[in-house]
C-alpha cells in the first residue's frame, strides 16, 4: 500500500503539473480540446490525492511498520480515533493532508463551474494546480509520507510505533487541525479567482459574487479552527488560559484579520466599484499569510509549543512565497488599470467610511501581531540578541485595537450607504450608547474595575444593542404587514437577507467571545500541596482532595486525583484532573485538566504534579470568570456564517420592472445616482 | 498459606509503574503575590514561548527551576532589578516577556504606531482623492429632463438601486 500511495503521489505531481503548463497553453492557444483536458488533468489530480491519503491512513489503521511515518506517529495501542489524526500530526502527514484538503476545494470549484465562466476558469485552474503544484512538490521529492523504514541500508519494520505526541491525544486535536487546514487551503479558491480575474481581465465584479461563498467557507473553518486550538490549549497545557499569543497561534491569527477585512471590503466593490486594488491585494495577503503561517509552523524559525513538526523545510516555502509575490506584483502592474474605482466617496460619515477605517485597523492588527512574531527573528539577525516578544506585548497593543474594531461593528450598521444625516445619528446611536453606559456602570458599580474590561462591557452591550435594534426595526415593518409574531418576522427578516443578518448574526458572535476575553482580566488562581482530606479555597468553592487512584488505559496510564467541589458547604460536584503517562516507545507524558464550567466562570483544575520536597500532589486551581462566552461565540459565529451562505428566500426589494442586476463597468451619470441617502439606519 | 490476589498484585504494579509519573516536578511553586507579579515579566526558557508562571506544560524542568529561583531570591530579599539582573546574565535577553523599552528593541514597540499613522495616513489621502473625484459625467443630462436618459442608464440606476439596497 505504501508503494500504491507513492506511486498515486507521483502520478497527482505529473497532473498537476499537466494542468498548470497545459492550462498556460490553453490560456494563450484558447484551444478548446487543452482547456478541457487541462481541466481533466486537475480532477485527476485531485482523484490522485485522494487516493495517497486514503493509502495513507490504510498504513496506520494496518500498523504498517515499515513505513517510517507510521512508526513516527502511531502504535499499536492508539485508538482508531487517534489514528486518524495521526495523518496530520506529523510534517510529512500534515503536507499530505493539505494536498487533500486542497484537492477537496479545487474538485469542488472544478465540478461547480465545468460549463460556466469558461473566459475565466482556465485562468482559475491554472493558478490552483499551480499551488498544487508546489504542495505535491513538497509531498514527493522533500517530505514523502511513504518513505520505507530502513537501518544500515536495508528495508526493516519496526514491532511497534513511537505512538502520537501525547498533546494531540484529545479529542478536539481530531477536529481542530482539519478546520484550521481547511481554512488555510480555502483561502486558494478567492486566491485564484482574483489572480485568474486579474490576468485575465474579466469584466465587472462577477468574481467576487463567484468567489464570495468560497471565502466564507474558508473563513468560517478558519475561525472555527482557531476556537478549536484555543480550546485544545485550555483544556490540555493546562496554563489556565486559552491563548498566549504563541507564534503558531499568531500565524492562524494573520490569515484570519485580513480575511475578515477582504469580507467587509468586498461590499464596497459589490456596491459602490470602489476598492479594487484593495481587495485584491487583500485576498493575495490573505493566501501569502496562509503560507506564511505554513511556514511559521513547519520551519522553526520561531519557538512554539505548537509546532509539532520541525525540518529545513522552510527554505521552499520563502521560495514560493517570493514566486508568489512575484506573480501576482507582476500580474497587478500589468493590470493595473482593470481595477480603476467607479465611484467617488459621497461623505466622512458612512458606511464607505466605516469599512475603510475596520480595514485599517484590522489591517493595523494583522501587521503588529507579524512583526511581534517575527521580531526575536530580526532582532537576532539584526542585533545578535534574540528578545522575545510574549504575551504581554500583544496585549499592550492588540487590546485596544480589538477595542476600537469592536467599537467600529457596532457603528457600521447604523450608518447608510454614501452619507448620513446627523439626525440619523442620533437617532440610531442614542438607545444603544445609553444601554451600553449603564451596563458598564453596573459592571464597574460590581466591582470589575479593570479598564480595558469595563471599556469592552460597554462596547459589547453597544454592539448588541444595535444589532438588536437592527433585527427590531426590520421585524416589525414585517410585523405591520403579516401580524406574525416578532421571532417569526425575525426569522423572516433574516432568510429574505441572509448574507446581511447573517452577517450581524456573526457580530453578535463576536460580541459574546469579546465578553468572554474581558473576563480574563478577573482570572484568580491558586496552588497547594495537598494530603488527602486537605481542602483549598478559591473563591466561592472549596476543593477537597479525597483520593488519587491511578486509572489504566489501553493506550495510557492516568494517575488521578479525586476532588470534592463544595460551594458553601454544599457538595457541588467531583472533579478528576489527571496526568497521563502513554505507551509507545517514547513513554511520554500529558494531563488532563478538569473543568467546572458555567456561564458565570470555570473552576480549573490542574495536576501539577508531585512537590519532590515534601512529596504531596500539587493541586493549581484557576477560577476563569466568562469563559464559556468565548466557545459559545464561536458557535453563534459559525451560526451566523452559515445563515450568511445561504440564499436568498426572495428579494429584499423589488422595484418595479428591475432587471436583474447586471456587472456596472462603467459609472453611473451623477444624475442617476439616487439622489437619496440609501439605506438610513436601516432597510 | 494465602496466595497473593491477582487484584492487589497489579494494582502494586500499576502504583509502581505510575512512580515516575507521581515524580514529575511540578509544574509550579507556590508563589506569593510578589512572585506572579515578577514572574510575568520573563519567559520560560524550555521554547514553549510561554510566560513564565503560566508555563505549566508537562515535563517541563524549567520553568520549576526559574520559578524556584525567583522564590529563593525574593526570601532572601532580592530586589526585581537584582532577579531581572541573574535571568538576563543566565539566559540573554530572550527571558525578557516583552521587549525592553530601550535600545533596539524600542523599534517592536514603535512599529504599532507607525503603522496605525501611515495606515490613518492613507485613509485620509484615499478619502480625500475620492471626494475630490469629479463626477465622470456632468448632470446636464439631470437639467435637460428625463427624455434625454437613455433605457439603458435607467436600467443601470435600477441596478445600482438594487445593490445599494440589497444588503
Amino acid at each position: 500500500m505504501d508503494v500504491f500511495g507513492s506511486f498515486a503521489l507521483l502520478l497527482a505531481f505529473v497532473c498537476a503539473l499537466y494542468a498548470f503548463v497545459g492550462g498556460i497553453a490553453a490560456i494563450v492557444t484558447r484551444h478548446p480540446l487543452l482547456v478541457k483536458s487541462t481541466r481533466q488533468a486537475g480532477m485527476a489530480t485531485c482523484g490522485l490525492i485522494f487516493i495517497a491519503t486514503f493509502s495513507l491512513e490504510y498504513l496506520l489503521f494496518t500498523d504498517n511498520f515499515s513505513v517510517a511515518y507510521v512508526v513516527s506517529h502511531s502504535n499499536r495501542d492508539l485508538s482508531t480515533f487517534y489514528k486518524i489524526a495521526a495523518l496530520w500530526s506529523g510534517m510529512e502527514g500534515s503536507l499530505l493532508f493539505w494536498s487533500f484538503l486542497l484537492a477537496v476545494y479545487v474538485f469542488s470549484v472544478l465540478i461547480a463551474y465545468r460549463n460556466k465562466n469558461g473566459e475565466l476558469m482556465p485562468y482559475v485552474g491554472m493558478v490552483m494546480a499551480g499551488v498544487q503544484l508546489f504542495f505535491l512538490t513538497l509531498n514527493n521529492f522533500v517530505e514523502s509520507p511513504f518513505r520505507a523504514l530502513a537501518s544500515g541500508g536495508m528495508l526493516v519494520a519496526a514491532r511497534d510505533g513511537n505512538g502520537l505526541n501525547p498533546l494531540l491525544q484529545y479529542p478536539e486535536m481530531v477536529i481542530h487541525p482539519p478546520n484550521l487546514y481547511s481554512g488555510y487551503t480555502g483561502f486558494t479558491i478567492p486566491f485564484a479567482f482574483a489572480l485568474g480575474a486579474l490576468l485575465a481581465r474579466y469584466p465587472g465584479e462577477k468574481w467576487i459574487h463567484l468567489t464570495r461563498k468560497w471565502t466564507m467557507i474558508a473563513w468560517m473553518f478558519q475561525s472555527l479552527g482557531i476556537l478549536l486550538g484555543a480550546h485544545w490549549a485550555y483544556a490540555v497545557l493546562g496554563w489556565g488560559g486559552y491563548w498566549g499569543w504563541d507564534p503558531v497561534e499568531n500565524a492562524s491569527l494573520l490569515p484570519w484579520l485580513t480575511g475578515t477585512a477582504f469580507l467587509h471590503s468586498v461590499m464596497m466593490q459589490e456596491k459602490r466599484g470602489m476598492m479594487k486594488v484593495w481587495n485584491v491585494w487583500l485576498v493575495f495577503c490573505t493566501f501569502l499569510l496562509c503560507i506564511l503561517g505554513t511556514f511559521l509552523t513547519r520551519s522553526g524559525v520561531v519557538s512554539s509549543v505548537h509546532a509539532f513538526a520541525q525540518s529545513n523545510i522552510g527554505t521552499w516555502f520563502v521560495g514560493f512565497i517570493g514566486v508568489v509575490l512575484l506573480v501576482c506584483l507582476g500580474a497587478y502592474l500589468k493590470n493595473q488599470d482593470y481595477l480603476r474605482s467607479e465611484n467617488q466617496l459621497d461623505s466622512l460619515i458612512s458606511r464607505e467610511s466605516s469599512f475603510l477605517f475596520n480595514n485599517l485597523i484590522l489591517l493595523v492588527l494583522c501587521l503588529a501581531v507579524l512583526s511581534g512574531t517575527l521580531f526575536p527573528v530580526f532582532s537576532e539577525w539584526i542585533s545578535g540578541d534574540r528578545i522575545s516578544v510574549g504575551a504581554p506585548f500583544f496585549n499592550k497593543v492588540d487590546i485596544p485595537a480589538g477595542l476600537l474594531l469592536l467599537f467600529l461593528t457596532g457603528v457600521g450598521p447604523l450608518l447608510a450607504w454614501r452619507k448620513t444625516s446627523t439626525e440619523s445619528l442620533k437617532r440610531n446611536f442614542g438607545w444603544p450608547l445609553a444601554i451600553g453606559v449603564v451596563a458598564g456602570a453596573i459592571f464597574f458599580a460590581s466591582g470589575f474595575r479593570e479598564f480595558y474590561s469595563v471599556i469592552c462591557v460597554i462596547l459589547c452591550f453597544f454592539v448588541a444593542a444595535t444589532i438588536t435594534l437592527e433585527f427590531y426595526r426590520g421585524a416589525k415593518v414585517i410585523h405591520a404587514r403579516s401580524g406574525a409574531s416578532f421571532a417569526a418576522c425575525a426569522i423572516d427578516l433574516t432568510m429574505r437577507n441572509t448574507r446581511r443578518y447573517g452577517g450581524y448574526i456573526v457580530h453578535i458572535g463576536m460580541v459574546f467571545v469579546f465578553i468572554g476575553l474581558a473576563g480574563a482580566a478577573f482570572n484568580r488562581d491558586v496552588q497547594k500541596d495537598m494530603q488527602i482530606g486537605q481542602s483549598m479555597q478559591i473563591g466561592p468553592y472549596t476543593l477537597v482532595l479525597q483520593t488519587t487512584d491511578t486509572k489504566p488505559e489501553k493506550n495510557y496510564t492516568a494517575q488521578r486525583m479525586v476532588v470534592e467541589v463544595l460551594r458553601g458547604n454544599k457538595p457541588t460536584m467531583m472533579l478528576f484532573p489527571e496526568k497521563r503517562r502513554f505507551a509507545g516507545n517514547n513513554q511520554e507524558n500529558g494531563t488532563m485538566v478538569a473543568i467546572y464550567s458555567t456561564l458565570k466562570e470555570d473552576l480549573y483544575v490542574v495536576f501539577a504534579g508531585q512537590n519532590p520536597e515534601t512529596n504531596l500532589p500539587v493541586i493549581h486551581a484557576f477560577l476563569n470568570p466568562l469563559v464559556k462566552w468565548i466557545w459559545f461565540g464561536g458557535v453563534v459565529v459559525v451560526f451566523g456564517t452559515l445563515i450568511a451562505l445561504l440564499p436568498n428566500r426572495r428579494a429584499v426589494l423589488a422595484l418595479a420592472g428591475a432587471p436583474q442586476p447586471q456587472p456596472v463597468v462603467q459609472p453611473l451619470p451623477h444624475a442617476l445616482t439616487p439622489s437619496v441617502t440609501l439605506r438610513e439606519g436601516h432597510d | 498459606m494465602t496466595r497473593p490476589r491477582p487484584i492487589a498484585a497489579i494494582a502494586a504494579l500499576l502504583m509502581i509503574a505510575s512512580l515516575p509519573l507521581m515524580t514529575t516536578p511540578a509544574g509550579g511553586q507556590q508563589l506569593s503575590d510578589r512572585a506572579k507579579q515578577i514572574g510575568h515579566k520573563f519567559m520560560c526558557m524550555c521554547g514553549c514561548n510561554q510566560v513564565l508562571t503560566e508555563c505549566n506544560h508537562v515535563g517541563c524542568s524549567i520553568s520549576a527551576s526559574m520559578l524556584k529561583e525567583l522564590n529563593q531570591s525574593l526570601a532572601n530579599g532580592g530586589t526585581e532589578e537584582s532577579i531581572t539582573q541573574a535571568f538576563l546574565q543566565e539566559f540573554g535577553t530572550k527571558v525578557y516577556a516583552e521587549p525592553p523599552k530601550s535600545g533596539f528593541s524600542l523599534v517592536a514597540w514603535s512599529l504599532p504606531t507607525i503603522y496605525l499613522v501611515i495606515g490613518t495616513l492613507l485613509v485620509i489621502f484615499v478619502i480625500s482623492r475620492w471626494r475630490k473625484r469629479p463626477a465622470t459625467e456632468s448632470v446636464s443630462g439631470a437639467r435637460t429632463g428625463a427624455s434625454h436618459v437613455s433605457p439603458e442608464l435607467l436600467e443601470r440606476a435600477r441596478a445600482q438601486a438594487a445593490r445599494d439596497t440589497e444588503d
